[in-house]
């Protein structure tokens, strides 16, 4: 599976990685993976945040557009932006691989080490983990930069989405959701608006 | 203890008193006005005689053209070329501790443009501390890398890392080299001989290998506060001797009043009011003895209006008696400016490439310490440097 980040920060509930392709990052709430301890085992997370920014701290964000020059022709004219931008995505840590060979959704024991690579989930993967609602719980009580709601959403349109638009599934997800809100009726109805089908 | 803000700013406003007067403007006025209507070829032979009459205390110019010609920067040659170029910066050496060591960063930046654009940055680092490195031998003397031959050496580091990147740059489009500064090393000039025979060799000899491979090189200089065109101009607005100025009995006093106005004009003053965006003036010989030593690779200048600022272009004679890589210099230049709003982008890159941060320059010295440690080796810098990082009370 292609790599498409590198860890670049790590803790006990979420991981940061360098994003390889600029301005490319995961899809907000897909299924991520690191491979850890050989490939024996795999700590799994949902994409909460993508950003890009200067590579250095100390360099603003300046405005390159013209009349002439805009949006992908700034990168043909300012070469240099390939080197000098960074992308970052955020993934909450929602499972791992136990020793036991099974998949718990809940944080990992520990946090999956520095500059390790972080892959997209397959759809087998993917099948798998969705089939328990588990995790939903640890991304509601998330407090990111996105409002956990939100968050939850995306995590089911992408699962939704990577099940080949399976309906039964989609149900079965939207009860999970009221039995985590029933009393949050706000909460409740931000979530199950933004998985409706169109 | 904090700065006394209160006895500084009445100070500030005097300066800026001082600056700013209408008579300056009216002699810059003038100043530009001469630098219209002086006819060259009377100028150079005006220059020749007073240089065997007199001996002039000030760096002149000599122009190549008409002194006060106007070019339009031409286009670039092409869609498809590339800028490479390279900045430094140094940790000297540290005479609070008991090593003798320095390290010189020479950053690096080849932008390519056109039909396949692309970046690379990248930044070298050399750590001197042999013998040979960290002084030059004379005399049964050693001279120690320190001060304005720090600056040398890293000058000739940035030359020399500039020349080995262009080698790896494929010769499918132009390819113009760029530094930060001058190229006319000044400072040789109050050095003794062994550290001019040190340094001007391998100078010369890089610039040499630019110009058997066929790839121009030029240094930029932004706002610089040279005034050779400037006294140029004062010798033209006075015959008398210039050992005389102290007296300044001779002129009138227009002559007086608008020589001692020019004596303070900075070039780009005078060129800013006289080149307009995207011009350029003719190009000039420096005065400077130690462009005699240069042979082939003296080096010539010019000024450039970048639509910014004036910024002074040096480049070897062969770089500006080329008609081909001379307007691709500016051209390039120009270019360059427009995408760095104001600086030349490849310039601006390669200095992030270079600079050595506060932490960095600790963690250099954290390195020395603990690999003399691991040999059981105590590091003791000096007690005045200690009271500085302690600062007790």
């Amino acid at each position: 599976m292609a790599r498409i980040g590198e860890i670049v920060a790590t803790s006990s509930s979420s991981l940061t990685a360098a994003s390889f392709a600029l301005h490319q990052p995961p899809p907000l709430g897909s299924l991520v993976k690191v491979t850890v301890e050989e490939g024996q085992r795999r700590v799994y997370g949902v994409v909460s945040f993508g950003t890009t920014t200067g590579l250095d701290p100390g360099r603003r964000v300046v405005r390159r557009s013209t009349d002439d020059v805009q949006d992908a022709a700034i990168y043909a004219e300012h070469p240099q932006l390939d080197k000098t931008l960074r992308t970052e995505f955020q993934a909450l840590l929602v499972g791992y691989d136990g020793p036991d060979g099974r998949t718990y959704q809940h944080l990992p024991p520990q946090p999956p080490p520095l500059h390790y690579s972080v892959c997209a989930c397959d759809a087998d993967e993917v099948r798998r983990f969705s089939q328990r609602h588990d995790h939903f719980r640890v991304l509601l009580q998330t407090m990111g930069e996105i409002p956990a709601e939100q968050l939850l959403a995306a995590h089911i349109r992408e699962m939704y989405r990577a099940r080949g638009n399976d309906a039964e599934w989609l149900a079965a997800a939207a009860r999970q959701v009221a039995a985590l809100l029933k009393g949050e009726y706000d909460r409740l109805m931000g979530v199950l608006q933004a998985i409706e089908p169109a | 203890m904090p700065l006394d803000f209160a006895a500084i700013q009445p100070q500030i406003a005097q300066m800026i008193g001082r600056a700013q007067t209408q008579s300056t403007a009216d002699q810059l006025q003038a100043a530009c006005e001469l630098l219209r209507t002086t006819d060259s070829a009377r100028l150079r032979q005006v220059l020749q005689e007073r240089q065997q009459r007199d001996r002039i205390p000030w760096l002149v110019a000599t122009p190549r053209g008409q002194i006060g010609a106007r070019h339009a920067v031409g286009p670039l040659p092409g869609p498809d070329f590339s800028v490479l170029a390279s900045d430094g910066s140094s940790i000297p050496p540290d005479r609070h501790s008991p090593l003798r060591f320095f390290l010189v960063n020479v950053g690096l930046a080849l932008l390519t443009y056109g039909r396949r654009p692309d970046a690379q940055l990248w930044a070298q680092s050399r750590f001197r501390s042999d013998e040979q490195d960290i002084y030059i031998r004379t005399e049964g003397r050693r001279i120690p890398m320190e001060g304005a031959r720090m600056g040398l050496q890293m000058a000739l580091d940035e030359l020399q890392a500039l020349w080995e990147a262009a080698q790896d740059v494929g010769s499918g489009s132009p390819l113009l080299a760029l530094r930060d500064g001058s190229l006319i090393f000044w400072a040789l000039q109050s050095e003794e001989e062994a550290v001019v025979g040190h340094f001007l060799p391998q100078i010369l000899d890089c610039l040499d290998r630019f110009r058997m491979a066929g790839i121009p090189i030029g240094s930029f200089i932004s706002y610089p506060g040279a005034q050779d065109v400037a006294n140029t101009l004062r010798l033209l607005i006075c015959g008398q001797d210039p050992k005389h100025c102290g007296q300044c009995a001779g002129a009138t006093d227009q002559e007086r009043s608008l020589c001692r106005a020019v004596a303070d004009f900075r070039d780009q003053a005078l060129f800013l009011r006289h080149l307009r965006p995207g011009e350029r003036s003719t190009v000039f010989d420096s005065s400077s003895t130690i462009l005699d030593r240069y042979g082939e690779q003296r080096v010539q200048f010019a000024y450039l209006h970048t639509g910014d600022e004036i910024a002074r272009l040096e480049a070897p004679q062969w770089v500006m008696s080329d008609e081909t890589m001379r307007d691709f210099l500016f051209a390039a230049v120009m270019d360059q400016c427009r995408r760095g709003r104001g600086y030349p982008a490849c310039l601006m890159e390669a200095h992030e490439q270079a600079v050595i941060t506060t932490g960095e320059r600790y963690l250099v010295e954290q390195m020395v310490e603990e690999t003399l440690a691991e040999r059981g080796l105590v590091y003791v810098r000096s007690a005045k440097d200690r009271s500085k990082r302690e600062r007790g009370v």
